[in-house]
This record gives structure tokens, C-alpha cells and sequence, in this order.
């Protein structure tokens, strides 16, 4: 496990409640509820009471229903299993950039998106996982554990303790090259991980909304780009955007995932159903 | 120096830096703005791509243009243009700077100054020297003579220190001095060039005089103003009850206006007169109705917005002063209250002249203007020759019939009486009392409204003689003379044909008699005083532009008898003669009783004229061009810093930045920032000056009331009854104009509320006592504006109201007037505690507390003194106290009582 930065945790932990509020506010609006498995196991319902047989638990016999007739009834509750999701949003420092003040860095809205997929998973009965940070989390207070692993770790998109079969959901801006994303999704698919894949973007990096001599810099200290005339680069630079993302829809497809496009400038809340659709239909 | 028409280079040669302009356009074109910064995450994306178009990058056309301008701004600048260079004269040699200096060149001395200047510069690129030539006597007394010939620039200081003299130029002495200076220097005819800063004035030929000299040394250049009129403040003419202003002027092509300030020996103006002048008149007047009281204060007059000596009259004791010397026939009873001789005329005098007692040669041994004898017939012989030789020599005399008049006439009277009186209406006449006739024209009682309710019972009549009929200045209705008068020597004799006193007839008992009396005043002449050849020294002296000041080494006593017709100059200049100290008599020499009316020159033709004022004669570019060249060079940075992405400023929050003071000033009164301290309010009339008044006056009390008292009051406020909360104040001040309307219902009920909460509202008609007249209509105002407000039973302020000892102990509540009635709410009202919601008067209180920015009192108290004016303060006090406070103080009018029981 990653040292936990301080100050970096204790800045989050400060934004903690509103973020954890909003997150809930938004998960209100899908849905909430349990879901069983509909066969008879490990759970908190009633399934249905079957005649005591042969190695069944003295402990399990249901003595008010075996009272009302001659024989013994053993009473069976509804197998709820937990299904484990590890999230993961992306840390770069490409992440924390905005395109105008008016919008969230996309980090930000990554962060919200996740605790709201999380609140809905934990309400949902479901196990979370934070990627890299060690532990997973269920019940009461998962939430607020899991905004404290969100502050204190950067989150490793390799975790081999993640059980096999889990389902993955990584928020983040996907502009690394390809290459890197096929291996990093091809590992995933040989453990049998599956999931989503949500491309956070600010709507400025698809857009490219400037105009005249501007020299472009890199925010993790690459070598600045002079463009001598933006404006005249735009429909390139859209082909290239519209190529990248087309090849990372493959890549997800081939191995088992989904992609989801945000933008910042958009509410939250369509990214979260749409998501949630994504994750309810894969699980069907 | 290059001229391009009105232009001028002082340094041409620095324009050829111009050529390298287009070099510097092509080195901006081909050098593109430094790229704007923008970070962006998807770098790798853009890396390598390569744009459709491939324009190349290139500064924008403006900032092109700005730079452009900047550069070539910063070469012009260098350049040093000039703009309208004063060409100097025309002409060869040496500059002559001829400048009128006199009394009529004081009003515009600063164009002058800037013409004089403008030649000066011109001489110095030019290289000439200069001799400057001022043509009135100097203060020393030295006649005009022109100075030495120095470069221009030395000329400059000796041009600058020049000041405008009290009197007029000596053009005559001038030129002869010219001729002699040309003859010392060794300059022939026509190898110098003149410039005269002329005043225009003709000056008796003096003009021609040194016009003819000056061509003769060589060309001359005429500079004079023309377009405005000299104007000459003349002494004014005394009438009965007013002063008609003189003006004399140079004819102007339009009507125009001369407006004049009466002014006290404090500088406070006291009233203000516009005299119409016609055009092409020569000469304006205007009668200034002003009460004697006032008149007595006024000690200068001015012209308004004109400086120099020759706008400014000062006004002696000629025009003020009037003693009145009062002698009753009956000595012993005549002061009796209501049945003495004098009685009556004691009241009716004593508000407004100098009223002196004593025997007739006590009373004539000291300057007086007016003998009044009440029914005292004089005695032969001693008495009569003095009082004839007085009368002789300008004194008017004024004498009331009376029984002991009536038995024993004496020669001193206008028309011959006949032995006995007239009665009318008595027991044993079949006559009825008589009224009055209306004043015949060319009376000086003419225009005075006669009331009915005068009649005569008794007069003593004249015998009819030939121009009776002229001699009368009042008449009864059957036609017997009332007034009658008779000029004698320079003085007059006026005989009023009844008693002093109400015993003949009630016109002592009307508001007529004060009035004949105040005319029979204003026609006595002034006490010219001090007499003789005495030599009367200077104590202050006018300078140039009218100011007072210490006189001059040069000034010399001026005999009493000639300085009202003394001629100003050196020796002599206009300003007061007299001896220092108190109360003693001061003599006023002023500049227009000896000069001539100013006349305008005919210009001989074929001078080339210039005009002074107007536009200003040359102004150097350069310093103006190099900065705005650098403030374009400011912008150029913030524009480049801008398209690099530097500044990101927002022009919108810039703008909000520059406009939230500004925003910040209109706001109106927040009820927060009024409800944190305690403060006085007034009522806003509509009328600024009302309103400016009233804010003085409550700053002024504020300011007493937070020295001397315990409270302490915020700077006051104006609102509108109705619009604004008035639940803050605790006292209101209600000016009410005659023109003030009745309250809106919601103004009612917002006043209504007030009275009920225990505000109280001063209401101010500011017309009563000695400011009785000022806003007839006031009183009407005040009835509309309180009808429909709950105003208790008023009654007159009583001698132990609490208002009268809230804080000091008051006998009277003066503002600036004073003698009027101030009313309350009845005492025994017991509503709210006894404390009245309206105090009423007319005494303008608040021009009496205002105190202007400078922390002066800028309106004088009538009938004047200190004392007045803090009993004003103190009343205010009182008020505030009593408005802070209530009937608290009310109790300490008990003492007497809680003391005697203590006691016991």
C-alpha cells in the first residue's frame, strides 16, 4: 500500500461530507434496494421452508412452523451473494486540468463519480474496492472509508488481490497511448476481470476551442507545442480524438468492457445512470 | 524653426528621424507577437499536426498601428512643437513690450500676462532683446519709463512680477520718456519693433500721444481685448430707503449684465444687484432697496467676477452713518411712556439710526444728519442762528407742531402758520376728523400705501402762499397741508403739521409714520464729518486687483476736504484715509470718483491688432506628445500581455472595479448606517439653496451641540416626509418655503406617526421679528402644510417653559432674526408627557447655526452681533436637549417648591 500523502488526504478529507452528500443525492435518483439471487443460500430473506433431511443443523429447524404439523421444518433464507467491483479513476496530472473555471477539474468529477457508483454498490448490497488501496470495503461506513482511501492513496490500476470474476470500473482520460491501455485491459481479461471503462473528459479536449499563435504545454513537463494557427488544426486534431477513442473502444471490447464518454460540462447524474445501466445489463 | 501654418518645430531636425518609420513597420510586420501560453493534457494529441491554412503568423494590423503611432508621437514630441507661436512683432531690432498697467487692464491680466509671454518666447527663438515698458506710474511714485534691454529670458521674470496698478496709466509722460530712452540707448528712428499690451482707453489724447512716439521708433503691434467690455464702478447715489448704482462701460455690441455685491467690512455680501447694460449704452444703473439696517453694514461694493480697483467702491461714512438728534418740547414729560413727545419717535427711530439727547448745542456741536424738535419752538436769537447756520450747511430738520408750536411760530419753518390750531370733529366743530390723501407725486412719501384708519383731530394750518402747493408733501383729504418742507441753503426744513405723539391724530399709532420717518432719514444727508484741510493718512489701500491691503511706501496723507474728489495715484491710491483705532471716522478715496468714464480709443489705421484672450496664445506639444506616446506604450504592454494570456483580467470586472466607488456614492442613506447613531434630520423643500442652508445649519449645530453638551450627534441628514423612515431622528427641521404645497396623504400619515412617537419638528417660516417681510407667504404655507397634521393647541413659548431651560438658561430664542414668536404645544397638554411635537417660529435658524466648508458662519445675523448668534446655538441646544431629553429639565422648574418643602 502507497504512504498516504497527509496533506493531500487532509485537503480531500476536508471536501469529504459535501462530496459524500452529493454523491448520495445523486445515487437516490437510480435506485436503491437489494438483490437476491433467487435460489436459496446465504441471506437475510425468506426463501422457503423445506422438511428437515438428513445432515441438516439441529440449530436450523424452524420450531414455530414445525409446531403447527408432525414433522420437522427447516427454514431456508434467499442466497444474496456480494459481488466485489474494484473502481479505480486515473491520478495524472493531465487529471486535475479544467478547461474553463466554470467546470470541475475532471479528477473531481472522476471522484464524484465514483463515490456515487460506490454509494449505489454499497446500498446495493455490493463489495467495493478502491484499486491499489488494500481493502475491501461493505455496510455501513464503506463510503466514508472509501473517501478516505480515495484521499490517502493514488490508487494502483495492478492489484492482484482483487478476486477473480470482479467487475472493474476505472474512471479516467484514457490519452495514453494506446498500446499501453491493450496490455494493461489484456491482463485484466486473462483474470477475468470485466467491467467499464468511463473516458472523463473536459469538453475544451475534444473541442480544442482556441484560435491564433498559442504554444501548448504539457502538464506532466513534456516539451511544449507551438501551433502557429490553431484554428487550422481543429478538424485534425478532431480526427485524431475521434481515432484514439475508436481504438480504445475496441481494445475495451475485445476485452470484455464497455467505454462510456463524460464530459465535465454535463451533469453528473446522466454519466452515473448511464453507468449504472452499463453495469445492471453486463450483470443480467 | 519651421511654421506648417499654425505649427511650429523648435527643433526640426529631429522630424528626419521620421524616415525610419517604414523600417519599423517592416521589422513589426515580419516579427510576430509572442505565442499565448495555454496548458493542455492532450498534448500527444496536437504533437507534429499541421494546420490547412497555412497563413503565417503576423502582428495584428492595430497593434501595428499603435506602435506606429507611439514612435512616431515620441519624434514629434522631440521636435518640440509649438502650436500657435506668438509671432513676436514684426519688425526689426529689439522688442519694446509695451504694457498697460493701469486700473482697466486688471480684469484680464492674466491673458494679458499670456500675450506678454507668448511675445517673450517668440523673442527668445528669434534671439531679440527686450525692453519691457509698463506705462503707469510705478508704486514708488516713479514716473513710467521703459527698463533696460535684456535677453528674453531675463525679461521674463521682470514681465512675470508686473502686477495691474490702482490707477490710470500716464501715456503723456510715457511718451516723453520713450523719446528720451530711444536718444540714451542711440536707437534711430525705426530700429526697434513694439508690441502694446494695450487697455484701449483714449486717456484724454494720451493714447494718440504714445501711439505717434511708438511708430515713430519703428513697427507697432496693437494688443487689446475686445471681447468684453471695461467697466467702471462709480460711487453710488443715496436715495431715501435705497442706493442707485452707476456703472460706466465701454460700449459693448450686446446687452449684457453688471452684477454687484454689497458687502460688509467682514466680506459677507449682503445683497446682490444686477444692472442691466444696453447695448452700446455707455452707462447702467439700478436702484438697491436695501433696509437701512443693512445698508448701515455695507462697507464696499464690488462688481461681480471683476477684479481690479475700478470694480470696488468703498462706501464711508457718508453712506451709512445717520445721528438723528431728538429734542422734546416738554423736557421734563417727553420721555412719558405713550403721552410723551418723544415717545413715539423714540420707538420708531431706534431700531435703525443713532439717536443722540442733549440740548440743541450739544446736539450741533457733532456731526448730524437730522434735528428732529418735537412741538419745541426755538428760541430767538442763539438758538435760531444755529440751528439756521446748521440747516445753512446741509442738515435737514424735522419739526412736529404741537400746542406750544402753535402759539409761538418761529421763522425756522417751511411755510408761515396761522396763530392756533385747527381742531376737527371736537365738541364744537361741525368738521369731521380727517383722513388722508393720497401722497401727491414728487412727494418722498409717494408709493406709501395710506391707511384708512388715520384720521387727524387737531393740526395747526398754514397760511396760504404762493407755492404752498409745492412746498406740500402730505396732504389731508380736504386738501390742508400735513407734511410741508422747504429747502434751505443746502440743507431742508420738514414741518409735519401734527403732534409727535398720538394726541392730534393716530398716525404715530400706524406703521405709516415709521415709514414717512425712515424716507425723511434717507433724504437727510450723510454726515460727511472730519471737515477741513485736515491731512487724513492711510490705513488700507486697494492694490491693482481690488484687494485691501497695507498702503504703499509711496502713499501720502490726502487733505479731508479734497478726498472725495482726489485724483488716484501713487500717492494717493483709493482705499480709506483716516485715523487708526476704533470707532474712529474713516474716509474712502475711491478710483472711479477720479478718473474719467472709461472711452475706448479710435485705433489709427494700419496697426496690425491682436487680440488678447481667447484662445491661448501658443502651446508647446512636445511634453503632451511624449506622453501620450508613453501611455500608448502602457496599452501596447497590457495588449501584448493580453494576447500572451498573462492578463486575464476581465474588462467587465475591471469596469466594475473602476465604477463601484461611484456606485457607491448614489446610494441612498442605509436605514442600518442612520439607525447607528444619533443624528439630526431636515426636511428637503426642493429649493437647493433652502436645502444647502438647512444642511449648514444642522452640520453647525451638531458641531455646537457635540463640544459643549454630552451628546453627540452623527452628521445630519435630509429626507422627505413620506418617502423616507423618519423614526431615526429625534428632532426634524422644516424650512417652509411660500411656495410649499399640502402634504401628501402618506407625507401626512408618516409626520402623524412621528408626532405620536415623540419626534419633534421645528417649523421655521423664517420671516418674523427683524426678518419680517423676507417670504411673504410663509405663514400661509405653514397653515396649508399643517392641516391635516395633528398638531396640539399651541400657545407662545412661556418664560418658564422647559425649552427655555433645557441646557441654558435662555431670555429669548433668536436666529438669525430675532423678536419674533416662537409657539408650542400648550403646557397643560399632558399628551406625551408635556412635550410639545412642533415648535413654530420664523427666525431662520439654520442660516443663523450654518457654518460653511471653511467653519465660517456665511449669513449675517440681523440685527447682528455675536451675542445673537450664540444665543442661537444656545437655543438650538436647548431644542436638542429638549428633543433628547423631554420635560426631564422640567422638574428643576419645581426647585423653588421641593426646596421650601426640604427646608420644612
Amino acid at each position: 500500500m502507497p504512504t498516504p500523502r497527509p496533506p493531500a488526504a487532509e485537503a480531500l478529507g476536508a471536501r469529504l461530507p459535501p462530496l459524500v452528500v452529493a454523491a448520495d443525492r445523486v445515487a437516490a435518483t437510480v435506485r436503491a434496494g437489494v438483490h437476491g439471487r433467487r435460489r436459496p443460500g446465504q441471506g437475510d430473506a425468506f426463501w422457503q421452508f423445506r422438511p428437515f433431511g438428513e445432515g441438516d443443523a439441529v440449530a436450523r429447524i424452524d420450531w414455530r412452523q414445525s409446531a403447527r404439523g408432525d414433522r420437522l421444518y427447516v427454514r431456508e433464507t434467499e442466497s444474496e451473494s456480494a459481488q466485489t467491483i474494484g473502481l479505480w479513476r486515473a491520478t495524472g496530472p493531465g487529471m486535475g486540468w479544467r478547461g474553463a473555471a466554470s467546470r470541475p477539474t475532471k479528477r473531481d468529477r472522476a471522484e464524484l463519480l465514483l463515490l456515487a457508483l460506490a454509494s449505489l454498490l454499497l446500498r446495493g448490497g455490493e463489495r467495493v474496492r478502491l484499486l491499489g488501496a488494500g481493502r475491501t470495503l461493505a455496510g455501513r461506513g464503506a463510503l466514508e472509508r472509501l473517501a478516505e482511501d480515495l484521499g490517502g492513496t493514488e490508487g494502483a490500476l495492478d492489484d492482484p488481490s482483487l478476486p477473480r470474476h470482479a467487475r472493474i470500473v476505472l474512471f479516467g482520460d484514457f490519452w495514453a497511448p494506446l498500446p499501453e491501455w491493450q496490455a494493461m485491459l489484456s491482463g485484466f481479461a486473462a483474470r477475468g476481470l470485466r467491467g467499464t471503462l468511463v473516458q472523463v473528459l473536459d469538453p475544451a479536449e475534444e473541442s480544442l476551442p482556441y484560435a491564433g499563435r498559442i504554444r501548448f504545454e504539457g502538464l506532466a513537463g513534456e516539451a511544449p507545442e507551438l501551433l502557429p494557427r490553431v484554428e487550422g488544426v481543429r478538424p485534425a486534431y478532431a480526427a485524431r480524438v475521434t481515432a484514439h477513442r475508436a481504438g480504445l473502444a475496441d481494445l475495451a471490447r475485445m476485452s470484455g468492457c464497455t467505454l462510456l464518454t463524460h464530459h465535465t460540462d454535463q451533469p453528473p447524474e446522466a454519466a452515473l445512470l448511464a453507468l449504472w445501466l452499463a453495469l445492471s445489463e453486463a450483470a443480467r | 524653426m519651421l511654421a506648417l501654418g499654425p505649427l511650429a518645430f523648435a527643433a526640426p531636425w529631429v522630424l528626419a528621424a521620421l524616415v525610419v518609420l517604414p523600417v519599423l513597420v517592416w521589422l513589426l510586420r515580419v516579427t510576430p507577437p509572442a505565442p499565448r501560453a495555454q496548458a493542455f493534457p492532450a498534448l500527444r494529441l496536437l504533437r507534429g499536426l499541421v494546420a490547412t491554412e497555412t497563413t503565417p503568423a503576423r502582428t495584428p494590423w492595430w497593434l501595428l498601428l499603435l506602435r506606429i503611432a507611439a514612435a512616431a508621437f515620441i519624434i514629434i514630441g522631440l521636435a518640440r512643437p509649438v502650436w500657435g507661436p506668438g509671432a513676436g512683432a514684426g519688425g526689426p531690432g529689439p522688442l519694446l513690450l509695451v504694457v498697460d498697467d493701469g486700473w482697466a487692464a486688471a480684469p484680464d491680466w492674466a491673458e494679458r500676462m499670456a500675450v506678454g509671454q507668448a511675445a517673450l518666447d517668440a523673442a527668445s527663438r528669434q534671439g531679440r532683446r527686450v525692453a519691457l515698458f509698463p506705462t503707469a506710474p510705478s508704486e514708488a511714485a516713479e514716473p513710467p519709463h521703459p527698463g533696460p534691454l535684456l535677453p528674453a529670458e531675463e525679461a521674463r521674470a521682470r514681465l512675470a512680477a508686473l502686477r495691474p496698478k490702482p490707477w490710470a496709466p500716464d501715456r503723456a509722460t510715457a511718451a516723453a520718456a520713450l523719446a528720451a530712452w530711444r536718444g540714451a540707448a542711440g536707437l534711430a528712428d525705426g530700429a526697434l519693433s513694439s508690441l502694446w499690451l494695450s487697455d484701449g482707453l483714449a486717456d484724454d489724447g494720451g493714447f494718440e500721444a504714445l501711439t505717434a512716439t511708438l511708430r515713430r521708433a519703428g513697427p507697432l503691434t496693437l494688443a487689446r481685448a475686445e471681447d468684453h467690455p471695461t467697466r467702471l464702478l462709480l460711487p453710488p447715489e443715496a436715495e431715501p430707503e435705497r442706493l442707485v448704482l452707476h456703472i460706466a462701460q465701454t460700449p459693448d455690441p450686446v446687452d449684457g449684465e453688471a452684477v454687484v455685491l454689497a458687502r460688509t467690512a467682514e466680506g459677507r455680501t449682503l445683497a446682490r444687484a444686477a444692472v442691466p447694460m444696453a447695448a452700446g449704452a455707455a452707462r447702467g444703473a439700478v436702484a438697491l432697496d436695501l433696509p437701512i439696517e443693512l445698508r448701515n453694514q455695507v462697507t464696499r461694493l464690488d462688481l461681480e467676477n471683476t477684479a481690479g480697483a475700478g470694480a470696488v467702491v468703498l462706501l464711508d461714512e457718508r453712506f451709512r452713518r445717520r445721528p438723528v438728534g431728538l429734542i422734546a418740547g416738554d423736557e421734563a414729560g417727553g420721555e412719558a411712556a405713550l403721552l410723551g413727545d418723544v415717545f413715539w419717535l423714540d420707538r420708531a427711530l431706534s431700531p435703525f439710526v443713532e439717536l443722540r439727547r442733549g440740548s440743541i448745542e450739544t446736539l450741533l456741536s457733532r456731526p448730524l444728519a437730522l434735528l428732529i424738535l418735537a412741538d419745541r419752538p426755538l428760541t430767538p436769537g442763539r438758538e435760531q442762528q444755529a440751528v439756521t447756520d446748521w440747516v445753512g450747511k446741509g442738515g435737514t430738520l424735522l419739526r412736529f407742531a404741537g400746542p406750544r408750536l402753535a402759539e409761538s411760530a418761529d421763522p425756522l419753518l417751511p411755510v408761515p402758520l396761522r396763530a392756533g390750531e385747527r381742531a376737527l370733529g371736537a365738541a364744537l366743530s361741525w368738521e369731521q376728523p380727517q383722513h388722508l390723501a393720497p401722497f401727491p407725486e414728487g412727494s418722498p412719501f409717494a408709493g406709501l400705501p395710506v391707511p384708512d384708519e388715520v384720521v387727524v383731530e387737531r393740526q395747526v394750518l398754514a397760511e396760504p402762499v404762493p407755492g404752498l402747493a409745492e412746498r406740500t408733501w402730505a396732504r389731508l383729504t380736504d386738501g390742508t397741508p400735513l407734511v410741508t418742507a422747504e429747502t434751505r441753503g443746502r440743507g431742508r426744513i420738514v414741518l409735519v403739521h401734527v403732534t409727535a405723539n398720538a394726541a392730534w391724530s393716530n398716525l404715530p399709532l400706524s406703521g405709516l409714520y415709521v415709514d414717512m420717518l425712515r424716507r425723511v432719514i434717507g433724504l437727510s444727508a450723510g454726515v460727511a464729518g472730519a471737515a477741513g484741510g485736515v491731512p487724513l493718512p492711510p490705513l488700507e489701500t486697494l492694490d491693482g486687483f481690488g484687494r485691501l491691503g497695507l498702503p504703499g511706501g509711496a502713499a501720502a496723507p490726502v487733505s479731508g476736504e479734497t478726498i472725495a474728489a482726489a485724483p488716484p495715484g501713487p500717492r494717493s491710491p483709493p482705499g480709506w484715509y483716516g485715523a487708526a483705532g476704533e470707532g474712529a471716522e474713516r474716509r474712502a478715496l475711491n478710483l472711479s470718483a477720479g478718473v474719467p468714464a472709461p472711452v475706448l480709443a479710435a485705433l489709427p489705421p494700419g496697426i496690425p491688432l491682436r487680440h488678447i484672450g481667447g484662445v491661448p496664445a501658443e502651446a508647446d506639444l512636445g511634453p503632451w506628445l511624449i506622453a501620450s506616446a508613453l501611455l500608448l506604450l502602457v496599452f501596447d504592454m497590457l495588449l501584448s500581455l493580453r494576447l500572451r494570456g498573462l492578463l486575464v483580467l476581465k474588462a467587465a470586472s475591471l469596469a466594475l472595479l473602476l465604477l463601484a466607488p461611484v456606485a457607491a456614492h448614489t446610494e441612498p442613506p442605509d436605514p442600518v448606517v442612520l439607525a447607528q447613531a444619533t443624528r439630526l434630520a431636515y426636511v428637503v423643500t426642493g429649493d437647493a439653496q433652502v436645502d444647502e442652508v438647512s444642511r449648514q445649519g444642522l452640520v453647525g449645530l451638531s458641531d455646537f451641540v457635540n463640544r459643549r453638551t454630552a451628546a453627540s450627534l452623527a452628521e445630519p441628514v435630509g429626507l422627505t416626509p413620506g418617502r423616507d423612515d423618519m423614526s431615526f431622528f429625534p428632532l426634524v427641521y422644516w424650512p417652509v418655503l411660500p411656495a410649499a404645497l399640502a402634504l401628501e396623504p402618506a407625507a401626512n400619515d408618516a409626520v402623524n406617526t412621528f408626532f405620536r412617537n415623540g419626534g419633534i419638528i421645528l417649523f421655521d417660516t423664517r420671516d418674523e421679528g427683524s426678518g419680517e417681510g423676507t417670504y411673504p407667504g410663509a405663514r400661509a404655507a405653514l397653515r396649508r402644510l399643517t392641516l391635516d397634521l395633528t398638531v396640539p393647541p399651541l400657545a407662545p413659548i412661556a418664560d418658564d417653559h422647559v425649552l427655555r431651560r433645557a441646557f441654558y438658561l435662555l431670555p429669548e430664542m433668536p436666529g438669525r432674526y430675532t423678536g419674533g414668536q416662537v409657539w408650542a404645544a400648550r403646557d397643560q397638554d399632558r399628551a406625551n408627557d408635556s412635550v410639545s411635537p412642533v415648535i413654530i417660529g420664523g427666525h431662520d435658524w439654520a442660516a443663523a447655526w450654518a457654518v460653511d466648508g471653511r467653519g465660517q458662519n456665511p449669513y449675517a445675523t440681523i440685527p447682528g452681533g455675536a451675542r445673537q448668534r450664540i444665543l442661537a446655538y444656545r437655543f438650538g441646544t436647548n431644542l436638542v436637549m429638549y428633543a433628547l431629553t423631554g420635560n426631564y429639565k422640567g422638574d428643576q422648574v419645581h426647585v423653588p417648591a421641593i426646596l421650601e418643602r426640604l427646608g420644612n
